[in-house]
Formats: C-alpha cells, structure tokens, sequence
C-alpha cells in the first residue's frame, strides 16, 4: 500500500473514534454542566406503595435539563423508578410508562434521552438503570429503570401510569404549586383482566 | 476526472454507507450494557456522522449517473449481479434516518430529529420499492439470467424491502405514537414485511438449487454469501422494536397486545437469530474450507458485504438480550460488536488498497 493510501485509510478508520472519545471526554469532564433539580424521592419518607409484594418508588426531576450538541437545551420530566421485591421468590417485571397532560394528551417514554443522560443519573442516584424490557427480581435486591417524558410548554399539572401489576397500573399524580412540583395524589388503577 | 468517477460509480457504493451506518446502532447497543461501556455511544455517533458525510459523497456522483450516464445505468441493471446492488443507497436512507431516530437527539433534539427521520423513511421506501419492481421485472423478463447467475447478492432486494418495517417501528416507537402518521407506518411496515420476507424464501430456494445442483460462484463473490445472515436478523430486530413499540403505544397497538405476543416474539425471534448464527458459522466454513483453501478469494469492494450483514447479526443481538438469556447475549453483543469493527477497519484498508489498484475505472461486468 502506498503512504498516501495508508494516511488516507486511517484518516477514515481513526475519525469516528477521535470524535467519539472527544464528545465522551467533553461531556464526562463537567464541561457541560448537568442542570437539574431534584424534587422527590419517595425512598426518604417511605412514599411509595406497594402492591402484591412489589414496592414501587421513585426519584423524580421535573427539569432535567439536556443541551444536544447542535441545538437548545431543552427540560424534560426524568422519573427514576426503584423495584422491590418484598416477596420470598422471584418475580419478572415487564414495566411500562405513559404520561398524561391535561387535555387527556398521552406521551411515551424517550427512550434515547434517558439513555444519553444515564450515566449522569447512574453517577447521582449511585445506582444501575435496567436496560432489558423484561427484567427478574430477586427478593430485596431493588432495580431501577429510567423514563424521561419530553415536557409540554407551560406545564401545571400531569400524571403517569406506571403499569407494573397484571390486575392494576400505578398512577402518580403531580401539580405545580408555588413554582414547586407537588405530588398531591398517588392511585392504584385496576385493570379489566376477563375476556370479552 | 469527475466524470470518470461518475461513470464507474457502480451502484454498490451504497454497501459502503451501510456498512458505515449500521455500527452506530451497534456501538449505541454495546455501550448500554454496562457504564464502563458508556464511550461506545459517543463513537456511535462518530460513526453516524461518518456515515452520514458518506452518505452525502456517494448519493452525489450517484444520482448523477442516472442522468449523464443512462446507458451504464441499463448495463447496470441488466447484470444479475450489481443490479442488485441498486436498493443499496435507499438503504442507507432508511440506515441514516434509523441513526437519525437514535441518535441524532443528540445532535439536534428530538423533535428535529424524529422529523428528519420520517423524510429519511419515506425516501428510502421508495426507492426500495422503485428498484425492487425494476429488478424482479428484469429477473422475470431477461432471458439471459441461467443458473450459474444465482447468487446472494439476489438477497439485497428483499432485504431492502425487510428493513423498511425497521426504521417504520423505530419511528411509531415515541414521536409518532398516537399521531394519524402511526397506522400509515404501520400498513407501509406491514407491507414491506411481507414483500420482504416471502421474497427472501423465493429467492433463497433458486440460490440455494444454484449452490446444489451447479458449481458455487467464484471468489470475487465470496462475500455475498455473508448476506444471507442479514434477512433473519433483520427480521429480530424489526419484532423486538414492534414489541417496544407497542410498550410504548401503553401496551396495545393498532389492537395488538403486548402481554398477549409478547412470548410467542421471543421464542420466535429466538429462531430466527438462531438460523442466523448458524449462517455465520457456515459462511466461516465456506470460507476457510473452499474460498482461502484454492486461494480464491480477490481483494474487491464486494469486501463491503462482510460488514452489514455481522452488524445485523449484532443488532439482532443486542435486543434479543433485552428479551431473553441477557447475560449470554450481551457478552455476545460485545464480541461481535468488536468483531463487526475489527472487519469494518479491514474492509476500508481493502477499498483503499482496491481503489490504489485502479480497478474503479476498470470494472468487470
């Protein structure tokens, strides 16, 4: 191969790298601060609930603020939910989360915004998200998995659905109040399981 | 000098962005396996971005031929090898707005992104479907097609079609949940699927009489056998992400319920993938036992369809282990990730060592 060939070669085999390990270091120096403010956990003053033997809490940030690299930071709604299993055996969960504004407006999860913001999350919480869709529960050994809603422009009030059991769905229940984000109602929503 | 690149820029340099595209969804999958993985994104977008400046290079002196060079392009369309090469560069549409869907939130936000996207997805489906009926019209019309043409190049046309549903299910995952756009990706989707699929079984069954009752193609060909890994991956990764994507319509879509399929996904998808890898071992047997054995394998940028098929494989992979045996799989999806940019780096040192040669300006037909 001539040199003019080789450098050409590396050139394009080394840039993807030389930009992903750039980005990567940029983003996990601090340069570009993480802009949030915590505004529950339900762990502390044992606020969550639990249901046939799974305990449900949550860590909440009502603007999680994340800047892409070309464009504006925007805020978004980041839940961080911890999964316990009080019972004796294992259990599998297949969890799954909608977000409701006022107006009966559902959203999904983001799932490519939570996994760009895991790590910070990881690093705050100290605590490992659950990638898989399905995930086994060991008795006493939580998990944890984050959901990032996108934030709907003047936002007052919302909640999500946490649908977790096969007979019911949590539903989380917030308001803003005095610019502070109150979780003022928390309900367990039973599900028609019959046929027809 | 321009012009002679336009006329010899063959219809298969759209293999090269696909080999390009596809190892960002890999490196995003690899680095969510654990933290000290976590760079693998940011290289993901590397190769995005890569792929994407590619993308732009190649789609130029492309398009151009079909306007300044008609007559290569009808030379290129009758022979039952580049022909097939053709839904190449739709793919890479379809690839690029699947890396858009990914990863371009974090370039430009979601909303940009999820747009840009679904212009991505409606390019690349028709051109697809456009140089899909070009190539079986031919197939079925030329009377010089015999046995000895059949090859798994002939895969390309309904792998083209079986990744259309890909990026369509990527995109009613969030954004375009619950929008009047979800059930036109989803029929769009359904179709493709279908073309796709029963295609690849049609398809496959004249390849397979070729490679039993004729002699197996000559080494320059080689690679094309790795193609044959890629439809039954594909096919994985569009269950797993139509399963994602009903979770996130909250459980149910277009009436399909998660609970009630979500099994009978996994124990499929699982076949599939299993067909899959069992390609894989069989191409390195066909390789290493014929093609390296006779020394008959030339260095041609034919090289490329190594790469897009083992990141299927890979993909494939990684969502499979959000379903079923995660720990097994995951490991998997770190070695083949490695493996898959391992190749992609010697594939690029081959087409530059291919171009030194000069063989661009001077192609075989």
């Amino acid at each position: 191969m001539k040199y003019r060939s080789l450098i050409i070669a590396l050139v394009i085999v080394l840039t993807p790298f030389v930009i992903g390990i750039t980005l990567f270091l940029a983003r996990s120096s601090g340069r570009i601060p993480v802009k949030a403010h915590l505004s529950a956990d339900t762990r502390e003053n044992n606020g969550g609930i639990t249901y046939k033997g799974i305990k449900v809490d949550w860590t909440f940030y009502p603007d999680w603020e994340y800047k892409p690299l070309f464009w504006r930071a925007e805020k978004y709604l980041v839940f961080m939910f911890h999964y316990t299993n009080t019972n004796a055996h294992d259990i599998v969960l297949m969890p799954s989360y909608v977000f409701v504004s006022p107006g009966n407006r559902r959203y999904s999860a983001n799932e490519e915004i939570s996994m760009y913001i895991e790590d910070d999350i990881e690093r705050t919480l100290n605590v490992a998200d659950q990638t898989p869709i399905t995930f086994k529960l060991s008795p006493n050994a939580p998990k944890h998995y984050i959901v990032t809603f996108e934030k709907p422009h003047k936002l007052k009030q919302f909640y999500v659905d946490v649908d977790i059991w096969k007979d019911a769905s949590l539903r989380i229940y917030y308001r803003k109040k005095d610019d502070k984000w109150e979780n003022y109602k928390i309900k367990r929503v039973n599900k028609y399981v019959g046929r027809g | 000098m321009f012009k002679r690149i336009v006329k010899n820029f063959g219809p298969e340099w759209g293999a090269a962005v696909m080999g390009t595209a596809a190892l960002c969804i890999t490196m995003q999958l690899s680095s969510e396996v654990a933290r000290p993985f976590s760079p693998l994104l940011y290289i993901g977008l590397g190769f995005y971005l890569l792929a994407v400046v590619m993308f732009i290079a190649f789609f130029i002196p492309w398009t151009l031929r079909f306007f300044m060079y008609p007559e290569e392009i009808k030379k290129d369309l009758k022979n039952p090898i580049r022909g097939n090469f053709f839904p190449t560069i739709p793919i890479s549409f379809i690839l690029a707005g699947t890396g858009t869907n990914k990863l371009g939130p974090m370039l430009f936000g979601p909303s940009i992104a999820y747009h840009l996207s679904i212009v991505f997805f409606f390019l690349g489906t028709i051109g697809i479907f456009i140089f899909g009926f070009l190539l079986i019209r031919e197939q079925f019309l030329n009377e010089n097609i015999h046995l000895e043409h059949a090859n798994f190049s002939w895969f390309i046309p309904p792998v083209s079609h079986l990744i259309i549903p890909v990026l369509g299910v990527c995109s009613m995952d969030v954004h375009w949940a619950d929008t009047g756009l979800a059930p036109v990706l989803f029929i769009i989707s359904m179709i493709a699927l279908g073309v796709g699929s029963l295609n690849f079984l049609f398809v496959g069954a004249a390849i397979w009489h070729r490679y039993i009752y004729h002699t197996i193609p000559q080494g320059r060909l080689a690679p094309t056998i790795m193609v044959g890994i890629a439809p039954t991956a594909i096919i994985v990764i569009f269950l797993i992400k139509f399963v994602q994507a009903i979770e996130a319509s909250h459980g149910t879509l277009f009436g399909i319920n998660l609970i009630s399929i979500f099994s009978l996904v996994k124990i499929t998808a699982s076949i599939l993938w299993g067909f899959s890898f069992w390609w894989l071992i069989l191409v390195a047997i066909l390789l290493f036992t014929h093609y390296v054995k006779i020394k008959n394998h030339p260095l041609e940028f034919g090289w490329w369809a190594y790469t897009f098929p083992l990141e299927a494989f890979t993909v494939a992979t990684g969502l499979l282990a959000q379903c079923v045996a995660i720990h097994f799989l995951q490991g998997m999806l770190l070695i083949l990730n490695t493996l898959a940019a391992i190749v992609w780096i010697i594939v690029v040192f081959g087409t530059i060592k291919w171009l030194e040669s000069g063989a661009f300006l001077n192609p075989k037909h």
